[in-house]
């Protein structure tokens, strides 16, 4: 019988303190941040009246994208105030989620769920104090009793708007990050043991070891995705922060 | 005939095994350590923290790492970046504008130059046509002065001609009327009147112009 061991899921995603309450996905989370300053720290230097190359440009696009695909298609003009922030969210997050498939690092922060848990604590607290300050209490009133809708719906429709608004959101986002990077985190893993597993199997099966090409072909593709889903995980959670941000704003429509 | 088994154990560890094939001696013993240390390790597995839940120590650090990013960000950072590329839009924004001025001014100098250009044309023509009406009266005056002259000229001769041929025939006539005398008077034998035989040859003569 050939038999091939998983390890438990801990010892895939759980890692061991490097000193004092400070491991992997703590250094992943600092140089995440490191890696965004360093970037538009490198960019601020750059004589910025001449055409933007290398770190510069890489900041001016990020930028350009936050405003112009996230922050006007979803708040308008008047959210360019927000930029920073969802500048920031974006690139944390993007660059939490990068480590997946960079040898050695091998895991995405983001595939914990603390960090997303946190990020979109944050994003329920701002949307929250922005609908306050923008609309006072009306922004309880507008949200259980929906002037919008018909008078005989306004119960239920208010009700499910108060738990999205006030439980589910939160819960969502960060529920949506942090399962489509564990999940990718898991297959990158799985296939990898399977290659491995085939590649080096004690059996007289022949056939097995030239077969282990086929799940090192799907770890590559895997791979490849991976950098696509870090991306719009990243972009997914940005956008739906802001729209969250907006809703908050104009609570009556 | 092969079987394949996957067995997911208490504390997550999964099994997969093939079985029904010749095997090394090697392998048959793995499943039997495998499972011994899941047996060993379930004790401790059965302690081990949800996967799922944050771990307090990765909520501090991640959450330090972006509220650090996040003020850096928004206090020195973006703005720096924002300014850099908010001067190089206005640069080519200025740049552009100035373009957009200095191509309205060259149009407008085209515009002038050629108001000018159709001036000078229109003077051109006025004084060509000018030149070509005084060329064609003196002209005319030169033609009338050369035909008149020509006119002159030609009655001169046609007066010095006709004079000729009054002379010339004058000549004839004396020299016909002489010779017809000389004849007459061979053939009489005596000689005519000459003041007849002009008369008669000059008749002949004026009748033969006829």
């Amino acid at each position: 019988m050939f038999a091939l061991e998983f390890p438990p899921i801990n010892e895939l995603i759980r890692w061991r303190d490097l000193f004092t309450s400070f491991n992997k996905i703590s250094i992943i989370a600092c140089l995440a941040a490191f890696v965004s300053m360093l970037l538009f720290f490198l960019a601020s230097r750059k004589d910025p009246l001449v055409a933007p190359t290398g770190s510069r440009n890489l900041a001016e696009r990020s930028v350009e994208f936050i405003e112009r695909d996230i922050v006007m298609q979803t708040m308008g003009k008047d959210g360019m105030g927000w930029t920073p922030f969802l500048l920031s969210l974006f690139l944390f997050i993007y660059f939490c989620n990068l480590p997946g498939i960079i040898p050695i690092l091998q895991m995405p922060a983001t595939a914990r769920m603390a960090i997303p848990l946190f990020l979109a604590l944050v994003v329920w607290v701002i949307y929250n104090a922005v609908g306050f300050r923008h609309n006072g209490f009306k922004y309880i009133g507008a949200m259980v009793w929906p002037k919008s809708v018909p008078v005989g719906m306004r119960p239920l429709v208010g009700a499910i708007e108060f738990l999205s608004n006030i439980v589910l959101r939160p819960f969502s986002l960060a529920v949506r990050l942090f399962a489509n990077m564990l999940a990718g985190h898991m297959l990158l893993v799985t296939f990898a043991f399977l290659s491995n597993a085939m590649f080096t199997a004690q059996t007289k099966q022949m056939f097995l070891r030239p077969m282990g090409v086929l799940p090192l072909f799907m770890l590559i593709f895997l791979t490849a995705f991976e950098v696509l889903v870090g991306f719009l995980q990243a972009y997914i959670f940005t956008i739906l922060t802001a729209v969250f941000i907006n809703s908050a704003r104009h609570i009556e429509h | 005939m092969h079987t394949v088994a996957v067995v997911m154990t208490r504390e997550g560890r999964l099994h997969v095994s093939l079985s029904g094939t010749p095997i090394s001696g090697d392998t048959t013993d793995e499943p039997m350590v495998a499972m011994a240390s899941t047996e060993a390790t379930a004790e401790v597995a059965a302690k081990d923290p949800s996967p799922i839940a944050p771990e307090v120590k990765e909520l501090v650090w991640g959450g330090g790492a972006f509220i650090v990013l996040f003020v850096v960000m928004r206090v020195y950072l973006f703005p720096r970046v924002r300014k850099g590329m908010d001067a190089r839009y206005n640069k080519i924004r200025g740049s552009h504008e100035s373009a957009t001025a200095l191509r309205s001014s060259a149009r407008a100098d085209v515009t002038t130059y050629e108001g000018q250009l159709a001036g000078v044309r229109s003077e051109a023509k006025t004084v060509i046509d000018a030149a070509r009406q005084t060329l064609e009266a003196e002209r005319t005056a030169a033609v009338a002065k050369v035909n008149a002259s020509i006119a002159v000229d030609r009655a001169s001769a046609m007066s010095a001609n006709e004079a000729a041929r009054v002379a010339a025939s004058g000549d004839v006539r004396d020299a016909v009327a002489a010779v017809s005398t000389h004849a007459a008077e061979l053939a009489s034998g005596h000689r005519p009147d000459a003041s007849k035989v002009q008369g008669i040859v000059d008749s002949l003569i004026s009748g033969g112009a006829r």
